[in-house]
């Protein structure tokens, strides 16, 4: 009984030991996630109720809201940054991956021999450039005056925002393309080597072997695309500024976000406009984000290796 | 990763602004009040916070205006605390609401201004005698509905037209000082083929309407009178001398360099100043980029509509400064915008910075002879600010952002004149009560 109680004791004291390991190592991170990711998140909805433009903040419920989706302008504004938003996501989703599969299967494939290492840091190198550096290198390049493109693609409206998320494409190709990569290295050699024996070609070897073992990554790494472009903002803003035209052509939720809640110099700040709209995209990634993890996530097929 | 990076950044900067914007109004005390004392030892100085969007005169500020007045003033510390341009306007409004203000607040002109002494920000200015130094015209963009004044001007900017002197030369070209001549003088350049007339693209809309329309329209609308009609209600975008602007501006288009549609304002800049252009429609604020390489610049003003008729010269009021209503040092503060009034400043001011121009009454002489060339242009002319800032603006769609993307259409899209002051007209109508 005695050892019983001890055990007991013991167990008591190392799990509370285990409780102080858990706390030391998760508050520094929750401190910093809800000082500088959840507090500002609820301050913002909090401050999409109220209006302050007269100098004292008062409750207005959802009149924000109601304004955004039903004032002539602001509403031709947000369906139209926001039409632009899916266009920005989609061709990165239709272009980004499959050039990043691309890359990925040629690392490793074998073909490029010792010279892989090489060619994964040159592709990777883009996704580490500040998007000022990229937009300003790019708009020199196809400058029509100067650069290598007769056709004004950033002054078209029909060429701009393509032409400005095939840039965003060409930066951030290396991130599907390093998850890519990870997941092929994964695979064990003695399922290829076995493929091989049983006489599998390299292509049905990566299309019925190697693709349907990384496929769940797909998944992952569109809905981190998603997040991404739907928090976009830097490299339009750096190309076009917070009124990006022409004619708002390339203006997406990001840069409608910064001109409502920052203003210009002609226009006043109108932070709670700007809390509403942030609350709004809060909102879209959120529903989108939940419904794919809820939904989609769980039935991806893993198999065991 | 860098996306996210950014973005975290963001959101970060507008939890400073909200958290710092609901800090309790109970500590209602300018930012100054906590630095007194710090200044060099001598604790009895009273240190008032100069607020500002233009983080590049730091240096300037720290090392030669306010030296300059803090030697006459040995009591007063001055400190000048800018923050950054496109922050600006958010972070006063938090810092003034918090609580936390500078003392003299750097004040935006018209309809930002205005809602903020609508919201108490200022001290009041009227009877000062600091206000004579200048005439109605330059005190207006910073006054209530009812004409009270706030702010005392500090600089005002001027748009007009630089020019190559060797290609004007080369070509055997006189500087043109009616439409008719101005378009000549495209068309003989474009002839000639060497060169390219205009160097002006529209990437960048904004300068289509600061640089262009506003620059040569006042000549059709005639200035104040157009301007005021507008506000008033009296006027409309869609009247004949309106149009008529919108029709001078729409005959630049053939003049433009090619793949206009993406060039941006960096890159006009760089033509005209690289000699490949002739013409180049500006602000007085690039002086100093258009001479680099020690091209022979010169320059004139917006043409008249016929020979011997009225110029107008667009002198948009920049910046002023005015006093925090709930600064400590009130006393010192007017003592400051006294000095800001005095030819002493202006002159210092304006000869640090050339491309700005001094908006009192009293003549000022620059020594850059390519802002005395601009200030010369104001000799004889009538000066009238932007036509789109002053109220016209403050509802949505803000008419100025509304100009500047029908302008871009009117060169990429060919919307005509017509089109495009009938789509303006709607846009104010909707919200713009005068106009209704």
């Amino acid at each position: 009984m005695i050892d019983g109680e001890r055990d007991t004791l013991l167990r008591t004291r190392a799990s509370r030991a285990h409780y102080r390991y858990f706390l030391a190592f998760t508050v520094p991170a929750l401190v910093v996630y809800v000082v500088f990711a959840a507090l500002p998140l609820v301050n913002s909805i909090y401050y999409s109720l109220f209006d302050t433009d007269s100098g004292v903040a008062t409750f207005v419920g959802l009149e924000n809201y109601v304004y955004l989706f039903t004032n002539p302008t602001t509403s031709e504004r947000f369906w139209n940054a926001l039409t632009n938003n899916v266009e920005f996501f989609a061709i990165h989703l239709l272009v980004e991956v499959p050039v990043g599969l691309l890359l990925a299967a040629l690392l490793t494939s074998g073909r490029l021999r010792r010279s892989t290492g090489i060619y994964r840091t040159l592709l990777f190198i883009p996704t580490t450039l500040s998007v000022v550096i990229v937009g300003f290198v790019w708009r020199l390049i196809i400058n029509p005056l100067w650069g290598l493109v007769d056709f004004p693609l950033l002054g078209d409206e029909r060429t701009a925002l393509p032409t400005i998320s095939l840039m965003s494409v060409w930066q951030y190709v290396g991130i599907p393309m390093i998850f890519l990569y990870a997941a092929l290295l994964a695979i064990p050699g003695d399922i290829l080597e076995a493929a091989r024996v049983e006489g599998a070609g390299s292509w049905s070897t990566f299309w019925r072997i190697k693709f349907p073992l990384i496929a769940p990554q797909f998944g992952l790494i569109a809905i981190l695309t998603y997040i991404w472009t739907f928090n976009g903002f830097d490299l339009v803003f750096a190309l076009n500024g917070s009124a990006p035209g022409p004619n708002y052509s390339t203006d997406i939720l990001g840069t409608l976000f910064y001109r409502t809640f920052f203003g210009s110099s002609g226009q006043l700040a109108d932070l709670d406009l700007g809390a509403t709209v942030a609350s709004v995209i809060f909102l879209i990634i959120l529903v989108v984000t939940a419904a794919y993890f809820g939904l989609l996530h769980r039935r991806l097929k893993s198999y065991e290796l | 990763m860098q996306a996210i990076r950014a973005s975290v950044a963001l959101v970060a900067a507008a939890a400073a602004v909200l958290t710092s914007a609901c800090a309790p109004s109970a500590h209602r005390a300018p930012a100054g009040e906590h630095a007194s004392g710090a200044a060099g030892g001598s604790a009895e100085k009273v240190v008032l916070t100069l607020g500002s969007w233009r983080t590049e005169d730091l240096a300037m500020w720290e090392d030669e205006i306010l030296p300059a007045f803090e030697k006459t003033h040995p009591a007063i510390d001055v400190k000048f605390s800018p923050i950054n341009t496109n922050e600006y306007n958010a972070a006063i409004q938090s810092q003034v609401d918090g609580g936390t203000g500078p003392d003299l607040i750097t004040c935006r002109p018209y309809d930002v201004n205005r809602a903020w002494i609508k919201k108490g920000y200022f001290e009041k200015l009227d009877g000062k005698p600091v206000l004579d130094s200048f005439d109605a015209l330059a005190l207006d963009p910073w006054s209530d509905d009812a004409g009270s004044r706030y702010c005392v001007p500090t600089a005002a900017v001027l748009a007009g037209f630089f020019y190559n002197k060797d290609i004007f030369a080369e070509l055997n070209l006189q500087v043109p000082t009616t439409q008719a001549e101005f378009l000549a003088v495209l068309k003989a350049v474009k002839d000639n083929g060497k060169y390219a007339p205009l160097a002006l693209g529209s990437s960048e809309s904004w300068q289509l309407a600061y640089n262009g329309l506003y620059s040569i329209g006042p000549a059709y609308w005639k200035g104040e009178e157009g301007r005021q009609g507008l506000i008033k209600g009296t006027k409309k975008v869609t009247d004949p001398e309106f149009v008529a602007a919108f029709e001078a501006f729409e005959q630049w288009k053939p003049y433009l360099p090619k793949g206009f549609e993406s060039l941006k304002y960096p890159d006009m800049t760089q033509l005209f100043s690289l000699g490949k252009a002739a013409i180049l429609p500006d602000g007085s604020w690039d002086i100093n980029q258009v001479a680099v390489g020690g091209l022979n610049v010169g320059v004139f003003g917006p043409p008249a509509i016929t020979a011997g008729g009225e110029r107008y010269l667009q002198e948009m009021p920049d910046m002023a400064i005015g006093v925090n209503a709930a600064s400590k040092h009130k006393a010192e503060a007017d003592t400051f915008l006294a000095w800001t009034a005095s030819p002493e400043f202006q002159e210092l001011y304006v000869n640090k910075l050339p491309g700005f121009f001094s908006m009192g009454k009293q003549p000022v002489t620059y020594t850059n002879t390519l802002a005395q060339d601009f200030a010369n242009l104001k000799q004889g002319a009538k000066l009238t600010p932007r036509l789109g800032l002053d109220r016209l603006s403050a509802g949505t769609p803000p008419f100025d952002d509304e100009v500047w993307r029908v302008l871009q259409l009117m060169y990429n899209e060919d919307l005509s004149a017509q089109k495009a002051t009938e789509e303006l007209q709607k846009g104010l109508t909707s919200w713009y009560a005068p106009q209704q």
